[in-house]
Order: structure tokens, then sequence, then C-alpha cells
């Protein structure tokens, strides 16, 4: 989708998350979205940035308590169920079907216990 | 065992628990800034950037739910920055609603000096003027 001028002409930079795509998630989010600024993507490209570096970090602090070095699914929704601002993710994270334990992390966690 | 389509290709009509790659942000992209925060020998597993691309697509959705109802109820038909960032306030991500409002400003500022050039420009080149608002 291209809108000449508004997406090619921003002097802030390239966007880690492509504008497109956020836009088409915004449309997607409920029939009264009907139109969008050219900004809010911008805006949003920003925000998703600080929420994926805050959940990553916060869920990155449960793998490492439990002396683990690889960020696993569990420590993302361990992290989502124990913090109030994500609790809208909490169905998300919980039905997404869970015990996705790799036989590395089993061999692991018996030889720890 | 979830039926996870791996490659960039986009939707996909499977039943049973198919990503719709078309509704959800690039794993690339998700991967990398979550790199960004971690220390160099951290390692992420795949369902792990998998399940964090499908929370940024919730948070984009319910976010700009709480900013259209917004609009609607002010009667205003386009949702802007502003409105992002008050749904975001009011949903809780205070943290982020500041440095946001920061940023749009900022990014306001760009465009309006972009736009100014644009119109210093076709007042040098008559015949471009016509692509501008301005003239009657």
């Amino acid at each position: 989708m291209r809108q000449a001028g508004i997406y090619s002409g921003i002097r802030s930079g390239p966007h880690a998350l492509p504008l497109a795509r956020i836009k088409k998630i915004m449309k997607q989010s409920g029939d009264e979205v009907k139109m969008i600024s050219g900004e809010a993507p911008i805006v949003f490209a920003k925000a998703c940035e600080l929420f994926i570096k805050e959940l990553t970090q916060k869920s990155w602090n449960v793998t490492i308590q439990g002396k683990r070095r690889i960020l696993h699914k569990d420590d993302v929704a361990s992290t989502v169920v124990s913090t109030d601002v994500f609790d809208f993710l909490a169905s998300l994270v919980s039905g997404d079907c869970s015990e996705q334990v790799s036989p590395v992390e089993k061999e692991v966690a018996i030889l720890e216990s | 065992m979830d039926n996870v389509v791996g490659g960039a290709s986009g939707s996909s009509n499977e039943e049973g628990g198919i990503r719709d790659h078309d509704k959800l942000l690039p794993i690339a992209n998700v991967g990398r800034i979550m790199k960004q925060i971690l220390p160099p020998n951290a390692k992420i597993s795949k369902e792990a950037k998998e399940i964090m691309q499908e929370c940024v697509t919730e948070f984009i959705s319910f976010v700009t739910s709480e900013a259209s109802d917004k609009c609607r109820k002010e009667r205003r038909k386009t949702v802007n920055g502003d409105d992002v960032c008050w749904a975001l306030g009011a949903l809780g991500f205070d943290d982020y609603a500041g440095p946001l409002r920061r940023y749009l400003h900022k990014f306001r500022e760009i465009e309006g000096d972009r736009a100014n050039q644009e119109r210093a420009r076709t007042n040098d080149h008559p015949e471009a003027s016509r692509l501008t608002d301005d003239n009657p």
C-alpha cells in the first residue's frame, strides 16, 4: 500500500516495524475503525518497540531465575499473568497450549532436580 | 502439536490454529527488537518470538479499539497520533505515553519543516505550484 509523501517523507529514519502492516492490523481491530491518520502507525511503531522491549526484559528475568539462557514461551506467559498491564494478553498466552518444553530443556531440568 | 507456518509466505487457510502472517508483524523485526534488549549471549526460542508476534499484534488491536472508541464518542472519523497516546495512557501504559507524545511532536515538527520546504520550493518554480493546495 503506497501513500507517497506520508511514509516516504519521514525524516526520522527507517522504522523498526513496517508501517503498512501496522496500519492493516489497526484496521482489522474493529469495524468502527474507519480512517487512520498517517502519524498513527508511526506512533505505534515506536509504542510496539517499547512494548516488545518491556515484555522481553521482564520475561528474561524469569528465564534467569530458572537458571536458563534460552528465553522460552512459558517465560513470556509467566510474565503476562503476573503483570497487571498485560492482562489483556492472558487468554492469548494460555489458549496457546503451553507445554512445549524442548527435549534439551527437559534433560537440563532433570539434571538440575 | 501446533501447525505453525514458519515461512515468510502470506496467509493460509488451513484449519487448526494457523497463524495468519498478514495479520502479524514480521518475526524477523520482532526478533531483532527482542535481541536489542537482551545480553549478547541470550538465546530466544522460536516459540517465544512467535508468541511475542501475537502479543504485539494484540497490543495494537487493543489500543486501537480504545482510541477509535474515543473518536467515535467525540464524533471524529480519523484516529490520530494523539488518540493513540491517550489510549496508551488510559490502558495503563503511562510509561509509554510521555515519550511517545514527545516523539509525535518531534515528528510533526519535522513534517512541518518539510512541508514548508516544499512550499518554498514551489514558490521558486511556479509551474510546480499546481501540485499544492495553496493556490486559488
